[in-house]
């Protein structure tokens, strides 16, 4: 068997971790992911330092977080710097084969970088959300059965999940407990046909031949029917490796950018907000020859700027030193017991220019600016008491807020500091799509 | 201020699987539900309107 492993890493975009089976959701949305990480190992906490899909990407390929990399926003001004340590660039300097399966390249010029193989059947859709898992699948599976060279690291991009949920028609009836999708009196996502987001799904994928969806119930169904969707093609994906014989050392981590918010938080079928219905992701990891023992579940923090030096270290490949994250390889090998982070430091900077500092016990939230829900710039939630962050304490224990608040401004103080930036990048950029939007609106 | 791994125990239990299949399959509304029909024009829409908000290029 070779040394190096293959590496594969799959990005769900926009898949929540709770409405996974292996991650406590009752319903049967993810049958084959389950059995995935059932054979090898589950983080329980992972979290996203930056969100949506621009930050949280370069964070994972970077291993560093967003105060540090500076790309804080999806489409803001920011730049990654040419010098950034970039894990397919490194594995391609370690004698990896790359290949990406992603469209991201064209969004964002750094995404390209370390790529020798580039595939994008997006281009066949006008948007490039709409491209299916069963058309990444075939050129990834292709790809491995006619070009690549051990080892080989893949990158693929999965976007079903992501908006707009139009799953195959053969699974209409899924997760659905009836009533009437198109109630016009029903009134329940008036509110977000004033986001220009929510106004774009009521323009497009939520008109029907019925009328227009007005239920959230069933908008809800439709993303997990995507999320059943996705899980065949991770299926697909699975059986292909053990038909070409290559799964026993070929390291395949799942994990997505960001979560989605459904209706929590006033935040309709999209990734903003720092609750963590959209920074917590799902991380599985299946490598047969690697992991100490199949069904192994990992309860510590971990952030999605540990992927890098993880795979760095799986490849051989001496770590950069300008890396944020720590690698859990030893962990997965049995070599050290589970360890993690004691709290966690995240941003966004497209609809909320916000941080957040999460420990076991607390979420903090802070506003750099005002955000368009008319929600106060100081948030507080007691997670054990109020899982689902409905009750914001932060008048009630000052003391708390004023604890988390100094640990949140010393760490990105720290960062800015190690980074060499005089300006904090969440100030700097803004709530970058309330910008153009209010500029598009006049 | 450095985020550093605090040591803790591994959870070594297998993921439960769902506690009870219900994909609403036997729902009697399922043939009601409405078509979902995404014309070019709709992706066009959508890829306009994420353009004007800076979301593609």
């Amino acid at each position: 068997m070779q040394s190096k492993p293959n590496i594969i890493l799959i990005s769900a975009d926009s898949l929540r971790a709770n409405h996974l089976g292996c991650y406590g959701y009752t319903l049967p949305t993810s049958p084959n992911i389950d059995k995935f990480a059932g054979e090898g190992a589950l983080f329980e906490k992972v979290f996203a330092p930056g969100i949506p899909t621009q930050p949280s990407h370069t964070t994972i390929f970077t291993g560093q977080h967003p105060v540090t990399h500076g790309v804080v926003a999806h489409g803001g001004k920011a730049k990654l710097a040419r010098g950034t340590p970039f894990l397919p660039e490194i594995l391609l300097e370690e004698g990896y084969t790359t290949c990406a399966v992603d469209t991201l390249f064209r969004e964002r010029i750094w995404f390209g970088r370390g790529w020798e193989y580039i595939i994008d059947p997006s281009l066949h859709h006008l948007f490039y959300a709409s491209v299916t898992q069963e058309e990444l699948n075939d050129r990834a599976i292709h790809w491995m059965k006619t070009v690549q060279k051990s080892p080989f690291f893949m990158f693929i991009h999965f976007w079903d999940v992501h908006y707009p949920y139009t799953p195959p028609d053969r699974m209409r009836g899924m997760f659905y407990k009836g009533g009437n999708p198109t109630d016009p009196d029903n009134h329940e996502l008036d509110e977000w046909w004033d986001h220009p987001v929510g106004a774009m799904a009521r323009d497009t994928w939520l008109r029907t031949p019925n009328g227009l969806i007005t239920d959230p119930n069933y908008v809800t169904a439709l993303y997990d029917r995507e999320i059943r969707y996705l899980d065949e093609g991770i299926a697909a994906l699975n059986d292909a490796l053990e038909k070409l014989g290559i799964a026993e050392n070929t390291m395949v981590v799942l994990l997505a950018d960001h979560g989605e918010s459904m209706t929590d938080h006033r935040v309709y079928y999209d990734h903003y907000g720092l609750h963590d219905c959209c920074v917590q992701v799902p991380t599985i990891i299946k490598w047969p020859a690697g992991i100490a023992k199949a069904g192994t579940r990992f309860a510590p923090f971990r952030q999605l700027f540990d992927i890098a030096p993880t795979l760095l270290e799986a490849a051989g490949s001496e770590l950069p030193e300008d890396l944020d994250g720590k690698s859990f390889l030893p962990q997965l090998t049995g070599k050290e017991e589970a360890s993690g982070y004691d709290q966690v430091v995240g941003c966004e900077s497209t609809w909320q220019a916000k941080y957040y500092l999460r420990t076991d016990r607390y979420k903090f939230i802070l506003a750099r600016y005002p955000d368009l829900l008319g929600n106060p710039d100081r948030e507080l939630f007691d997670l054990q008491a109020d899982p689902g962050e409905d009750h914001n304490i932060a008048a009630e224990e000052p003391e708390v807020v004023a604890e988390l608040e100094a640990k949140l401004e010393a760490f990105v103080a720290d960062k800015m500091e190690a980074a060499g930036r005089t300006e904090d990048p969440v100030t700097k950029e803004g709530p970058v799509a309330v910008e153009i939007w209010e500029q598009h609106r006049g | 201020m450095e985020q550093e791994p605090q040591k803790k125990a591994a959870d070594t239990a297998v993921p439960k699987p769902p506690a009870k299949p219900d994909d609403g399959k036997d729902n009697p509304n399922a043939a009601n539900e409405p078509e979902q029909v995404i014309r070019p024009e709709d992706e066009a829409l959508v890829v306009e309107r994420l353009r004007e908000l800076g979301y593609i290029e």
